[in-house]
Formats: structure tokens, C-alpha cells, sequence
């Protein structure tokens, strides 16, 4: 009497599993357009892209795709791409790509460079009297050499006619850490003041020590916002939505153009974009351009061993390249140009997910 | 003979003699100093316990407790992760390191004695209590991270637990050296085994100090950043998952959130602040009633 | 045949052992003591093990920056991770400095009120202030920090500028608080929040030992018609010298160890330097600023920090202990 109950049992469960398969395998076949296995994916890394990540993905991506939950640290380019090397994190974020020294060590292989969006570099400042304010790339390579410690400095003078300087110290604000954001800032004042800047460009820069240090672009906002006198290199999207003010930067045209994002946008449109699709928009030709544009990335592997991973980033990617531009405005960010947008779109299709 | 001249006259010993005025106004001074001193000490140890109240205390609510994480720019509550963050790898790092530094107090103070295996363990248990907790954050991160490539609550917890073991293991061993010989003695002469006295005599008497100095061991892990930083990740909606995928606490979360130039996130640092206090708070209290109730019922 | 049980230990002996006790047929219990007994030897060596792991793994893997800079390695003042230079001697001194000013702000105070407590107080006064005291000990590092940045970076960022003009022409001083940082940020800000941590351990050990003062010292003193100063200066303090070294070297181990707080108040600028009121760093400061995006070389090198560190805070354990031995032995004091 048992074993035939068990074996009814059995029966019984056998043919409610068998609609279940059947479902199951249909539904893998779609999964690329339905919802995708519960997974968690991990990135790090640019603090630049961290509130367009947190909006975009975290968020706005997350709400499409409940089951997939992607977290995202902002610790700075540098250590992005370190922790991306020792594959701690699933992608990372970084304004800038590999180093030369450090492109073959990421541990997973092979790895592609998504571009996502494009922000200006503000040169915010507090100043109490002073609203506007317009400094070439000489003077600002002086002033963040210390070179010209007081506001009322002839150089500023000379960029500023008529406005009323006060002698209030300067005091400089910038990277502590590995920044994409610091890498972009001293590429620009390499590019348009090669003899005026001798630090060089780098993610990190042996910067004067009576220097202020700060971790991650909000921390170098905090420093600005708190202390009268002081000027830093902010992204603008953080810089819009704190109410910094910043000054208008000469570009390459002899412009003194403000950071906005039609003037980012310019910037991307003139840049030469690489095979890899990093490209370089700092300091390009155009009237109305903004010449310090930061470039942004998501790396990732192209080989990926976990398939709900896999699925998850592309899913991740294609959103960012669909919905996730239009987005990019409203929180300060410059979409990508349509060329670069499509070159993008078929990059995703690189990337390898085992079957699943 | 006595080695003191007594006096011819008693009045004499409390007859104001030539300069004591100027001692006794420079007492008076001294005495002023120290009070001046303390409240010196004070007032910036409870400064900073007042205005964490002050600021955080908006922030409190259910909401906050249990929400996730909102994005840096937005205002709202919401510490949920970072409360069961902290709340699961501390409780980790205890699970780990209770028991064994509980084992090993037992050990040193039963079984070691003076040996030269006790003597180096001893030694050793000191100076783990002053390695900075930084230290262990680096030695969990590249032996633990590296090699295992996932940052996640458990390798918190192992990091929490190197902290919190010395200082369990010490405080079980002075405890031990308190229960009186005579205790462990009756039980061996009832036939007792030296496992069961311990286990039905000896503990039971050094429990409440043993009790009280795991719970102050925990309310130090409860607010360690450093060796989190390395070791965790960080999420925004809660990971109950001790090995699944990153995590995140509260003091990792304030460490973050008192860069942040967004007045949302600054809100809810001080909210952490005041949780992660209130949790400290709460085991540092409770570890002083227990020594206080149990050796009120002892010495009664 | 029976043996007599040892003599009275005190607390001090170790635990008596059971002796001549026959067990007759209870043999069960017997596995079950040896297990016992191999579990509590497993937990004691439980500290050998993390520890010689903790010991072993990070030296091994500072190694490659001894190895490329030698002695520079602590000694030299050249730290420049863009270019490979990983010269700590700016972190080692910034560590010092941070810890020196602590101790000259807290010791004083701790001092103070642990006088406060134990010779100046009512008795009904003394307990709650012990309480809080000990329950302030408890606030997390990072709290200290937060409650920094918003309450005393600007305060302290006046001042130092009012300091700074004030004392422009003073021979000494007008280097002491040249530069002065305009953020706030600075090492004595570290200090001082330094000092505001320690100070509750200081203070509870220095309590202790005040605490320990035989009374018929202090009644001999009062017996020769000392005044309350002069009972402490006299009685007091001699007896507490070792116990108040020994308390001070444990809180410049704390000191050194410190690294959330000062990392968020020191303004991460490497530099020797007397300038106090001036940005700085130090070793712990550095390793959690810079951890994240440090390899190679430049890993090893944090994590050798971490070693310096780690001994650095043994040698200070160990000379605390030398000291209070050699002072007890001077003194006679017991400990």
C-alpha cells in the first residue's frame, strides 16, 4: 500500500513537472526579452558617472529588471580598474582607459570599453562677490601649481577685465585618489598649456603640498562649498546639482565657453574615436565647444563565464544605449553622438555569454 | 619610644602654621584645575554624543530603518541595508569569535597555567589588542578577497572576528583567574572530571564577566569602518546573504556619507550615526548590568 | 590510595588539578574531557594561528617595496606613487606628530579627571562620571569623525587663520603655525580629535591605578598635615608612576592605530613639516585613502605600512610594559 502511494506520488509530480519544463525551456529561448534570472552584478570604480549609474542602472534599469540587482561603488577610476584587474568586480567605471603599463593585467582576458556618456570638468570655485568668473588653461595651470596663490592675482585680472577681484588665499582642491577626473583636468592643461603645466598628466599628479586632497569628486565639491576662496575641478553634473558656481574656460578656439551639456555634446561630435571606442574630446577644435569634456566607460570582459551575468550586463548595456541617453540629459550628462551611439550598440553584441 | 615626637599640645597639630595658607590656597587651586580639567574632558565627549542626537534624531524612523538606500543626490530615509548589514556580520564575527576566545581563555587559564604555550598565547592576545583594526582590514582583503574574488559579508565578519578574539579571549582569562580555587577544589573532591567543573563550576561562576566582556567586544566590532572598507562591497537594497554578494554597514555607509556635498546624504549619516551609537550604547549598557546584577546575586 | 589535594592556590596560580581521583567504571566521561580539553587548546591556538597568518601573510607580501627601497623605505621622505617612489619617512613622522599632539592634549586632561574622580569628587559624583566616561569610550571612530568635519572644521579653520596672523612674528611660533590649512584640515585637527578618543581609555587606567593608592599612604600624608595637593603629589602620584606610563604608552598605541577619524580630518598632503596647522598624513591615513587603487609595488608598499604599523604598536606595548616594570621595581610599588 505504500510503495503503489509513493509511486502515485511520483506519477502525480512527474506530470506536474513537465509543464513546468516546458515553460522553462521556452522561456530560456526569451529570456533576452523577458525577465532574466536573479542575479548580482558588481562595478566600481569612476566617481564622475557614480550619479548617472545610480539613476540609470541602480534605478531606472533595476525597475525594468527586478530580479537583477547591480550595485556600483564610487571609488574612483583608479581603483575601479584595479579591482576589475583582480576581478573583485564584475565591470568597472572609469573615465579614462587602462594605462599602457596596465592594459594586458586585467585577469579575465580580454575586455571592452563601452562608452556611456560624456561630462564636462567645471572649475568651480567660492568666492564671496565674485558670480562669474572666465580663466585660461595658463592661469588655471598656475593656480593649481600654486604659482598664483591670491585671487586678485594679475593673471586672473587679465582674464577677468573689469571684475572686482578680492585678495582673498586660494585654496586649491583636488584629487587624494586614482582619478579618471584628475587624468581628464591635467590632460586638458597638458594639451592647451604645455609650457605652463609641468605636473603632467596622470591619475595621479604630484600636486603641491599645501594642497587640499579629497576623496571622489564629492568630496573635492565639499571642500569647495565650505571654504571662501577655495577652487577645484568638479564634474558638472555634481556641480549642477550642488549650485556651484564655476568659471568659463578658454577652449581651442580662443573661446571662453561655460561647461554645459550642448557644449559637452560638441566636444563628443568633434572627437576621434578609436577602435576600441575610447575616444578623446578634450581640448577639440569648435567655437562652442567645452574644451575640458570627460569621457566616460564601463569596461567589461568580453569572455563572461557566468551566463545570468552575462545576460544581465548586456541587458545593462543595452538599456544604457536605449532609454539611459535620454536620461543622461536630465541629470546633467551629455548623451553620446549618434555615431558613437551605434558603434556602441553593435560593441554589445561582442560580448560572449556562455549558453544558459 | 614612639618614631613621632608627640606633640606638647594637641592644639598645635591644627593651629594654622607659618605658610600654610599659601599650601592650602595652592590646593585649593589644584583641586580647581582637576574639576576645570574635567569638565574640559567632558564637554567635547558629550558635544558629540548631544549633536549626533540632535541631527540624527529627524532621521529615526521605521522608514529609515528598513528602506533602501536612495541614490546620493535625493533626500528621504532609508539605512535599511546598512542596519541589517551591520547587524549580520557583527552577529558573524561573534558566532566566530566568542566561542573560540571563550575556548581559548579556558584554555590559558585551566589547562596552560604558566606553561610556555600559555605564556606565548597570553603574549600574543596583548599585542592583537593594539594591532589597528586597518591592519586586519589589509589581511582579510589580500588573503581572504583576492584569492576568493568576492567581497561579501562573511570576509567582514572574519575581519571583525580577528578584532573581537584577543580581547574576548583576555577578558574570559582574567575572569577565570577570579573564581576562587576552593570552587574548582569541592568539585573534584564531588569526583567531578576537569571538563565538567569547568563546565558546571567554573564558568557559570565567571560568566557575568565573561558575558560582559563579550558584549563589549561586540559593541566595538559593531563600530569598526576600517577593516569593512576593504572588505565588503556596498549595496543599496539589504543583503541578508552572508556569502552571496557584497554588503554593507552603517559605519561604512557614515564613513561614505561625511564626504558627500548632497544634504541627503548627510542626513542620513547622521541617522547612521545615531543607530550605530544607540547599538554600541546598548551592548556597553548591557555588558555594565550584567556585571553589576550577577555580582549583586553573588556577593548577596 | 588517595593523595592530598595541593595547597590553597590564590588567584594568581593556575587552576588546581584534580589529583588521585579514581573514576571506577566511568569511563564515558573521559573522551569526553580529552575533547574538552583539545577544544580549548584549539581556541588558544586559534590566536597563534590568525596571528602568525597575519604576521606572515602581510610581511610577505611587503617585501617587494623593502626590497626596491631598501632602507628608504621608512627612512627616506619620497612618497610619489605616480612615479614609483614609495618613500614613507612623511608618513611615519605625520604618525608621530599626530600621536605626540594627542598625548600632550589628552594626557593632561585624562590626568585630571581621573584626580577628579578619585580624590576631589563625592562619591555619589564619582560612579556616574566613571559610567560616562567609559560609555564615551565606546562612540565609533567614524562618528568622531562625521561630528568633526561638521562641527569643528570651520570653528577650527577660523582660528587657525586668527593663530596664524596673530603669531606672524613670533620667533618659534610663526613656524609652528605658518600655512595655516583653510579647510581645517590640518595635523592638529587630528590631534584633537585624536586626543577627544583616547582620553576615556586613558583616563579609565590612570582611575584604576590612582584608585589602587593605599589608603594608609594617603592617611600618612594627611597624618603629617599635607593639604589634598600635597597628599597627591605625594602619596598619589609616586605610587601611580608605572600604572600612569603604562596607561600614556596605551594610548599612544591607540593613537598611532587611529585611522577613520584622521583620514577624514588631516587633509591627505604628505609632507614633513612643523607646520601643525597645515595638512599632513599618516601611515593608517594613507593606507585606507589609497588602498583601493594601489598594485604591484604600490600595494606592497600600503601594505607594508601595515607592518610598520603592526610592530610599531608592539614596540609600544613592549615598552610600556619595560617601563612600568623598571619604575615598580625603582618605586617598590606593587603592581
Amino acid at each position: 500500500m505504500r510503495r503503489s502511494f509513493v509511486r502515485g506520488c511520483g506519477l502525480f509530480l512527474a506530470a506536474l513537472a513537465l509543464p513546468v519544463f516546458a515553460v522553462g525551456t521556452a522561456t530560456a529561448a526569451k529570456s533576452s526579452t523577458n525577465k532574466l534570472a536573479p542575479v548580482t552584478i558588481n562595478g566600481s570604480g569612476s566617481t564622475l558617472q557614480l550619479a548617472y549609474d545610480q539613476q540609470v542602472i541602480l534605478v531606472d534599469f533595476h525597475k525594468t529588471q527586478p530580479t537583477v540587482t547591480v550595485n556600483y561603488s564610487g571609488v574612483g577610476s583608479g581603483a575601479g580598474r584595479q579591482a576589475f584587474i583582480d576581478q573583485t568586480v564584475d565591470f568597472a567605471g572609469s573615465d579614462a582607459p587602462f594605462p599602457a603599463a596596465d592594459a594586458a593585467k586585467p585577469k579575465g582576458g580580454a575586455y571592452l570599453y563601452f562608452p556611456t556618456v560624456a561630462d564636462p570638468i567645471t572649475v568651480s570655485y567660492k568666492l564671496s562677490g565674485v558670480k562669474s568668473l572666465q580663466l585660461s588653461a595658463e592661469t588655471i595651470a598656475g593656480i593649481f601649481q600654486r604659482q598664483i596663490t591670491k585671487w586678485n592675482d594679475a593673471k586672473i585680472a587679465a582674464d577677468n577685465p573689469g571684475v572686482k577681484l578680492p585678495s582673498t588665499a586660494i585654496t586649491v582642491a583636488r584629487r587624494a585618489d586614482s582619478s579618471g577626473t584628475t587624468q581628464n583636468f591635467t590632460t586638458f592643461l597638458n594639451k592647451a598649456a604645455p609650457s605652463a603645466w609641468t605636473l603632467g598628466a596622470g591619475s595621479t599628479v604630484n600636486w603641491p603640498t599645501d594642497t587640499q586632497g579629497a576623496s571622489g569628486n564629492a568630496g573635492v565639491a565639499q571642500i569647495i562649498t565650505k571654504t571662501n576662496g577655495a577652487i577645484g575641478y568638479v564634474d558638472f553634473s555634481d556641480a549642477q546639482a550642488i549650485g556651484m558656481t564655476y568659471a568659463k574656460v578658454k577652449n581651442a578656439d580662443g573661446k571662453f565657453i561655460a561647461p554645459s551639456t550642448p557644449a559637452a555634446s560638441l566636444a563628443v561630435a568633434g572627437a576621434a574615436v578609436n577602435a576600441d571606442l575610447t575616444y578623446d574630446p578634450i581640448n577639440v577644435a569648435g567655437a562652442k565647444v567645452y574644451p575640458i569634456t570627460s569621457p566616460t566607460y564601463l569596461i567589461v570582459y568580453q569572455n563572461q563565464t557566468d551566463a545570468s551575468k552575462g545576460n544581465a550586463i548586456v541587458a545593462m548595456l543595452n538599456y544604457v544605449y536605449g532609454a539611459g541617453q535620454k536620461t543622461a540629459p536630465t541629470i546633467y550628462y551629455a548623451p553620446l553622438s549618434k555615431d558613437l551611439l551605434a558603434r556602441a550598440k553593435s560593441q554589445v553584441a561582442k560580448i560572449v555569454v556562455p549558453a544558459g | 619610644m614612639t618614631a613621632f615626637s608627640a606633640p606638647s599640645d594637641h592644639r598645635s597639630l591644627l593651629t594654622p602654621r607659618p605658610g600654610s595658607r599659601g599650601r592650602k590656597i595652592r590646593s585649593v587651586v589644584a583641586s580647581g584645575l582637576i574639576t576645570l580639567a574635567f569638565f574640559v574632558a567632558l564637554v567635547p565627549l558629550v558635544a558629540v554624543v548631544l549633536y549626533v542626537i540632535q541631527q540624527g534624531a529627524d532621521q529615526l524612523n521605521w522608514a529609515f530603518l528598513t528602506d533602501p538606500i536612495p541614490i546620493d543626490r535625493a533626500f528621504g530615509p532609508g539605512m535599511g541595508p546598512a542596519v541589517a548589514g551591520t547587524l549580520l556580520i557583527t552577529g558573524a564575527a561573534s558566532m566566530m569569535a566568542i566561542p573560540l576566545g571563550v575556548l581559548g581563555g579556558i584554555y590559558l587559564n585551566e589547562y596552560g597555567g604558566r606553561g610556555v604555550l600559555a605564556r606565548v598565547i597570553r603574549f600574543l592576545a596583548e599585542v592583537m589588542t593594539g594591532v589597528p583594526s586597518v591592519v586586519m582590514g589589509l589581511f582579510i582583503y589580500t588573503f581572504v578577497v583576492l584569492q576568493t574574488k568576492e567581497p561579501n559579508a562573511f570576509a567582514g565578519a572574519l575581519a571583525l572576528a580577528c578584532l573581537m578574539m584577543p580581547i574576548v579571549i583576555r577578558t574570559t582569562d582574567e575572569m577565570l583567574r577570579l573564581v576562587p580555587g576552593e570552587l574548582r577544589e569541592g568539585s573534584y573532591a564531588l569526583g567531578s572530571r576537569k571538563s565538567r567543573t569547568i563546565r558546571t563550576v567554573v564558568l557559570p561562576s565567571a560568566a557575568p564577566g565573561i558575558i560582559s566582556g563579550a558584549l563589549l567586544a561586540v559593541a566595538r566590532a559593531a563600530g569598526e569602518t576600517a577593516p569593512l572598507i576593504f572588505t565588503i562591497g556596498i549595496v543599496s537594497e539589504t543583503n541578508w546573504s552572508l556569502f552571496n554578494g557584497p554588503n554593507t554597514a552603517l559605519s561604512a555607509q557614515i564613513y561614505r556619507n561625511a564626504l558627500s556635498p548632497f544634504p541627503g546624504a548627510q542626513e542620513r549619516a547622521w541617522g547612521a550615526a545615531l543607530t550605530l551609537i544607540l547599538i554600541v550604547f546598548i551592548f556597553t549598557v548591557l555588558a555594565r548590568l550584567v556585571t553589576a546584577f550577577f555580582s549583586r546575586r553573588q556577593t548577596a | 590510595m588517595t593523595t592530598l589535594a595541593p595547597p590553597q592556590p590564590d588567584a594568581l596560580e593556575p587552576a588546581p588539578e584534580p589529583h588521585g581521583l579514581r573514576d571506577g567504571g566511568r569511563r564515558r566521561g573521559v573522551a569526553g574531557d580529552h575533547l574538552f580539553r583539545w577544544l580549548a587548546l584549539l581556541g588558544g591556538l586559534m590566536v597563534l594561528v590568525v596571528l602568525g597568518l597575519i604576521a606572515y601573510s602581510t610581511t610577505t607580501k611587503a617585501l617587494p617595496w623593502f626590497r626596491k627601497e631598501g632602507l628608504g623605505a621608512v627612512f627616506s621622505d619620497n612618497w610619489d606613487p605616480a612615479h614609483h617612489h614609495f618613500g614613507a619617512l612623511a608618513l611615519v613622522y605625520g604618525t608621530f606628530l599626530v600621536g605626540a599632539l594627542a598625548l600632550l592634549l589628552a594626557v593632561p586632561v585624562s590626568i585630571g579627571i581621573a584626580l577628579f574622580v578619585t580624590e576631589v569628587a563625592p562619591r555619589r559624583l564619582a560612579r556616574p562620571v566613571i559610567y560616562i566616561v567609559d560609555l564615551l569610550a565606546a562612540i565609533p571612530s567614524v562618528v568622531y569623525g562625521l561630528w568633526a568635519i561638521f562641527v569643528l572644521l570651520d570653528p577650527l579653520a577660523n582660528l587657525f587663520s586668527v593663530v596664524s596672523s596673530a603669531t606672524a612674528d613670533i620667533p618659534i611660533l610663526k613656524t609652528l603655525f605658518a600655512n595655516p590649512s583653510a579647510t581645517g584640515r590640518s595635523y592638529m585637527t587630528a590631534g584633537i580629535i585624536v586626543a577627544i578618543m583616547i582620553t576615556p581609555i586613558i583616563t579609565s587606567i590612570t582611575r584604576e591605578v590612582f584608585a589602587t593608592t593605599p589608603a594608609s599612604l594617603k592617611e600618612a600624608a594627611y597624618g603629617l598635615g599635607s593639604t589634598k595637593w600635597e597628599m597627591i603629589r605625594g602619596a598619589v602620584f609616586p605610587h601611580s608612576r608605572g600604572g600612569v606610563v603604562s596607561a600614556v604608552m596605551i594610548g599612544l598605541g591607540r593613537a598611532i592605530g587611529e585611522t577613520i577619524a584622521v583620514a577624514l580630518v588631516i587633509g591627505a598632503s604628505q609632507n614633513i613639516s612643523l607646520h601643525l596647522l597645515g595638512p599632513g598624513d599618516t601611515m593608517a591615513s594613507a593606507i585606507v585613502l589609497q588602498f583601493g587603487e594601489a598594485s604591484g609595488t604600490y600595494r606592497s608598499a600600503l601594505i607594508g605600512l601595515g607592518v610598520v604599523l603592526f610592530a610599531l604598536t608592539i614596540l609600544v606595548g613592549m615598552a610600556a610594559r619595560g617601563l612600568v616594570a623598571r619604575v615598580d621595581r625603582k618605586t617598590g610599588a606593587v603592581a
